[in-house]
């Protein structure tokens, strides 16, 4: 028998008799990899049919991107190229703008797309009519996107008014290859032909306008080299040259930020169900121990035990993760759905044989990994357990123990690294799920040791805490996992009400409601008739921070980080007064008496992306021309209110003051007035573009519910893996379990006291993992809205309740339906078996 | 008057499709104080009787009484509550509940009605068989002789009529049998409860006051 590799009979009928704990077992596999690999597709999915097409994503080989109009080394240099036929330029300008039917009676905020001849250069704007795109947008027509015909009530064929010019709307605009998602602009999209430009009167000075180039190389240049020629003769830090290859586009940044985020809740799923696979996997083995003894009691050698149970491992390992795949699978066809609007509609969904093969692997490594010390542990099941009644033998934690924990440390690791790609993010987040699930044993310990030294007067209760301790139960592993679970799920839960009380729905009775932006100096006084107020004025000159004490800004090294970068244009402005809402952090006024020259009052929001203090000297490119000032104080201000705020605040009389600006303002405004207020404004000046920021709040709002949906969906798993976790300790209990309420009965137990005893036990596990689970998330979350955030918190305690419960519900429920099957086993067909 | 009365009891049992009777047709009764041993060989019978007897087990015909009470139409969640009151176990493989202490092993039966006095009753009783250092020791920390002397107290705190036991020394060395078997009966004694003790040794049925034989699931002697 020893001899012979494996015993297929055996390992045969091992699988065709394996109870539930095989079931739990394979569905810990499945849940480890079901998550990624339904991620890993979509993302292939997300890259190939909507980020896939670099070219189409920017829609030309190289882009040339300015907030200014070009200088003229770089249009004289673009010219030079289209004359030496080395490439076709194609010129773009994008802007809001608030757009008007004809008749004036209604208006809307609008993104308004300027194309010149050739646009698009690589991939098509997609009419409803199915007519090309440079048939319909001829000079006086218009395409707009349905939503605009919708809100405002046209149809195609009516007049609508851009700017200073009435336009007409030929046909709706259902997909554009640089725009392959709609949902990051505030308004719907107008495309106008280059030759009603002027028309518009809408490119004033300073206005808010996005000036692009687009370049096709012609045969046999590269788009390097014509980037390269470009970016000779730029403006640094104005005008950026890019190839498609280099260009970041908004949309695939935003997906792989949001990518980035389920990999790690994945990651997290991952970790939880490999707890599960461990803990299934003993209760499996736990349950065969009597087989193994005896299998050693007439000959069988470790070895072969180990390699035969292996194999079974093996094979609802495999079995485990097929059906992970294909429920993987399946979820990534679901998931067009729970995105729900966030992905175009014709998003092309692909099976990702890649995807495929790491599930497979993932699989594979993660049983392995896990499943180590339960196979290497049949070493240590002695012929004597044959004999033996009571199966007690807990296992101690020696070497192999510590080497499986670093080994499966060391593969989070590498997967953390592998799926997010970003070193530093990496190292934190291992770091942070390491620290959480250590915290969590920590906390769970020290409970759990105290409960351990109560002395409780009610029997049922004390049964029930002392069924926590019980050999072989893995309570400390239920209630890591289902703290770890559901601290991370509530976390987010508290952050986003956190962040959606602070902006969205406690947003300030008395704030402004109506921003006016773009107002050129002149029509301050106009704008201030037609309003019939005269409201705070906001002067902004946009520039760009070059350098710091001289040391260059390196904008390559800028934009790859996450948050908020120094390379992105500024807004300066100039005043001698602080805010209602901004206080002094350093320095005791705004600007001081013993600096010489220019000075500059820094936002804190600065310091936190590069540190700076007063006299650090910084300069700015406006419009062009260099501009140094030394910093003379440090403000910091309330982020809750929604007032217009400035990084950079220059003295009144400076010469910030003559650089080319516009103006803007807030105000408060009835909500009914709101429509007729833009309106007249927008009739009179039709380059101001006046926003409702309570619309543009509530966008917003729906994108993040829309995600927060998507992230519920996925963080489900890690709670999934928690609940299997209570089931295979159930399970892994099992024969400590029947023992108990045999014997509670023989001793006069009626079945209400031998369930109640299972339900305090599972209740208890429950209020420790909730209450765990509610003081790391509350904790987690204040400190998250605290310093990230710097908004004031809220607990939400009716929330926090209705987790607690909901958390207890869910255990005592698991707890007992895995229970009740066990408890209800005669006393005497329990004490028969023993006895045979 | 008898405490125990067994009244053409029979226990057969369904194995895929076959019939078993391994109980036939038995009756017997027993007095209050009594020490009874039910012998016979491995497979006669005998701890299917005792489990008929207290209640563990119903009989697929005939009936039992424990004093006036029919205890084989009571229900289980009807039988329990009559058990913790009326009856004691001891059993060869002791049963203890692992995650208890013994003062706790003991002390359980007497909580489950609710007796106030159970740990005082539990601390005696420790006290009485020379375990009051062992208290708060759990069975996995005792030796055989220990964790029977513990099944004994927890079989003997509710005062209980009748102590049903099986096989109480049939894991235990001579020297520790022999204890127990001093212990039991002192006890019984004391406590004047009836004896009903299932066991293959000779040496113990002849010190019962009567004992049962049992063969092939019939009485042989009674």
């Amino acid at each position: 028998m020893s001899r012979a590799m494996l015993h297929r009979r055996f390992v045969l009928r091992q699988l065709t008799r394996s109870g539930k704990q095989a079931g739990v077992l394979v569905l810990c596999v499945l849940l480890s990899v079901v998550t990624l690999v339904a991620l890993n597709g979509f993302r292939e999915s997300v890259n190939r049919s909507v980020l896939g097409d670099a070219r189409r994503l920017h829609a030309g080989d190289v882009i040339i991107h300015a907030h200014y109009p070009f200088s003229e080394p770089v249009t004289a240099a673009v010219a030079d190229l289209e004359e030496a036929g080395r490439a076709e330029a194609a010129r773009v300008y994008a802007f809001y703008s608030v757009v008007r039917s004809a008749t004036e009676e209604e208006s809307l905020l609008a993104d308004v797309k300027v194309v010149g001849p050739g646009y698009p250069f690589y991939g098509q704007v997609e009419l409803a009519s199915g007519r090309p795109f440079r048939a319909v947008l001829t000079p006086g027509n218009v395409a707009v996107e349905q939503t605009l015909l919708d809100r405002l009530g046209m149809e195609i064929g009516d007049r609508l008014r851009v700017g200073d010019a009435t336009l007409t709307i030929r046909d709706v605009v259902v997909q554009e290859p640089d725009r392959p998602v709609d949902f990051l602009s505030f308004g719907p999209r107008v495309f106008v032909d280059m030759a009603d430009l002027e028309s518009l009167d809408l490119l004033q000075r300073g206005s808010r306008v996005r000036y692009y180039i687009l370049l096709k190389a012609a045969p046999g240049q590269t788009p390097e080299a014509l980037a390269e020629t470009i970016r000779s003769v730029a403006l640094e830090g104005q005008e950026r040259v890019e190839t498609y290859r280099t260009a970041r586009s908004r949309v695939k940044r935003f997906f792989d930020n949001f990518l980035f985020f389920l990999a790690l809740i994945a990651i997290f799923t991952l970790l939880l169900a490999g707890i599960g696979i461990r803990s299934a996997l003993d209760a499996f083995l736990k349950e065969k121990e009597k087989t193994i003894a005896m299998m050693k009691a007439v000959g069988a050698t470790s070895s072969f035990v180990t390699r035969n149970y292996l194999a079974v491992t093996a094979v609802f390992g495999l079995v485990g993760t097929l059906l992970g795949l294909v429920l993987g699978i399946l979820i990534q066809y679901g998931l067009p759905r729970l995105f729900g609007g966030l992905l175009p509609p014709q998003i092309q969904l692909v099976i990702s044989w890649q995807a495929i093969l790491e599930g497979l692997l993932l699989g594979g490594i993660v049983v392995a990994l896990f499943a180590f010390l339960p196979l290497y542990r049949l070493r240590d099941v002695k012929p004597t357990v044959v004999f033996r009644l009571e199966t007690a033998s807990v296992p101690h934690r020696g070497l192999p123990f510590y080497l499986t924990a670093l080994t499966i440390l060391l593969f989070f690791t590498g997967m953390v690294l592998w799926q997010l790609e970003d070193m530093k993010i990496g190292a934190w987040f291992v770091l942070g799920m390491v620290g959480l699930i250590l915290l969590t044993a920590l906390i769970a310990q020290l409970i759990l040791f105290g409960l351990g030294r109560i002395r409780i007067r009610s029997l049922a209760l004390r049964q029930a805490l002392r069924g926590l301790f019980r050999p072989g139960n893995a309570t400390r592993a239920v209630v890591v996992t289902l703290s770890a679970a559901i601290a991370v799920v509530f976390s987010i839960y508290l952050i986003e009400e956190n962040l959606d009380a602070a902006f969205v729905r406690s947003y300030p009775p008395d704030a402004p409601n109506l921003f006016l932006i773009d107002i050129q100096p002149d029509q301050v006084a106009g704008v201030s008739e037609t309003l019939g107020q005269t409201p705070q004025y906001y002067p902004v000159i946009r520039s760009r921070l070059i350098s710091i004490n001289g040391e260059t800004i390196d904008r390559e090294q800028e934009r790859k980080r996450r948050g908020d970068n120094l390379a992105r244009p500024f807004n300066l402005t100039y005043r001698d007064y602080l805010l209602d809402d901004e206080a002094m952090l350093a320095g005791e006024t705004l600007y001081r008496d013993d600096i010489e020259g220019l000075q500059v009052s820094v936002l804190d929001d600065v310091v936190e992306i590069r540190e700076m203090e007063i006299g650090d000297r910084l300069t700015f490119r406006v419009q062009g021309v260099p501009v140094t000032a030394t910093v003379s104080s440090l403000r910091s201000r309330t982020r809750e209110s929604i007032k217009p705020f400035f990084y950079f605040v220059f003295p009144e009389d400076s010469i910030i003051r003559n650089a080319p600006q516009t103006i803007f303002t807030a105000l408060k405004v009835d909500r009914e007035k709101v429509g007729e207020l833009q309106r007249a404004v927008v009739s009179e000046f039709p380059n101001i573009s006046v926003i409702d920021v309570t619309q543009a709040i509530a966008t917003m709002a729906d994108i993040v519910r829309r995600l927060s949906v998507v992230i519920r969906f996925f963080t489900a798993f890690s709670i999934a893996a928690g609940v299997l976790i209570i089931v295979s300790s159930v399970l892994a209990t099992r024969f400590a379990r029947i023992q108990e309420a045999v014997y509670f009965r023989i001793v006069g137990a009626k079945s209400r006291f031998v369930l109640a005893v299972a339900a305090l036990e599972h209740l208890l596990i429950g209020l420790v993992s909730a209450g765990i689970a509610l003081g790391i998330s509350q904790i987690g979350s204040w400190i998250v809205s605290w310093r990230v955030f710097e908004i004031s918190y809220l607990p939400l305690p009716w929330a926090s309740l209705v987790m607690v419960l909901g958390t207890v519900g869910l255990v005592v429920l698991v707890g007992l339906a895995a229970s009740v099957p066990v408890l209800k086993q005669k006393p005497v067909k329990f004490l028969r078996e023993q006895g045979e | 008057m008898t405490v125990l009365r067994a009244d053409r009891l029979t226990r057969t049992y369904t194995v895929e499709d076959r019939e078993i009777t391994v109980l036939e047709d038995v009756s017997l009764e027993a007095e209050p104080g009594e020490f009874l041993v039910i012998e016979g060989a491995s497979g006669s019978g005998k701890t299917t009787l005792l489990t008929l007897l207290s209640g563990l087990d119903r009989p697929t015909s005939g009936r039992v009484f424990i004093g006036d009470t029919d205890i084989s139409g009571l229900d289980e969640d009807a039988l329990a509550p009559f058990r913790n009151e009326t009856c004691g176990f001891v059993f060869q493989a002791f049963h203890l509940v692992p995650s208890l202490s013994a003062l706790e092993n003991i002390m359980f039966p007497a909580e489950l009605k609710g007796d106030a006095d159970a740990p005082d009753k539990a601390s005696r009783l420790m006290e009485r068989v020379g375990l009051q250092h062992r208290k708060d020791h759990f069975p996995h920390q005792l030796s055989g002789g220990e964790k029977q002397r513990v099944a004994l107290c927890r079989a003997l705190i509710n005062d209980p009529q009748i102590v049903f036991a099986d096989e109480p020394t049939g894991n235990l060395d001579s020297e520790n049998s022999d204890a127990i078997l001093r212990l039991l009966t002192d006890l019984r004694r004391e406590k004047g409860a009836t004896l009903v003790m299932v066991t293959h040794s000779p040496e113990i049925a002849e010190m019962a006051d009567r004992t049962v034989t049992l063969r092939d699931g019939r009485v042989v002697t009674p």
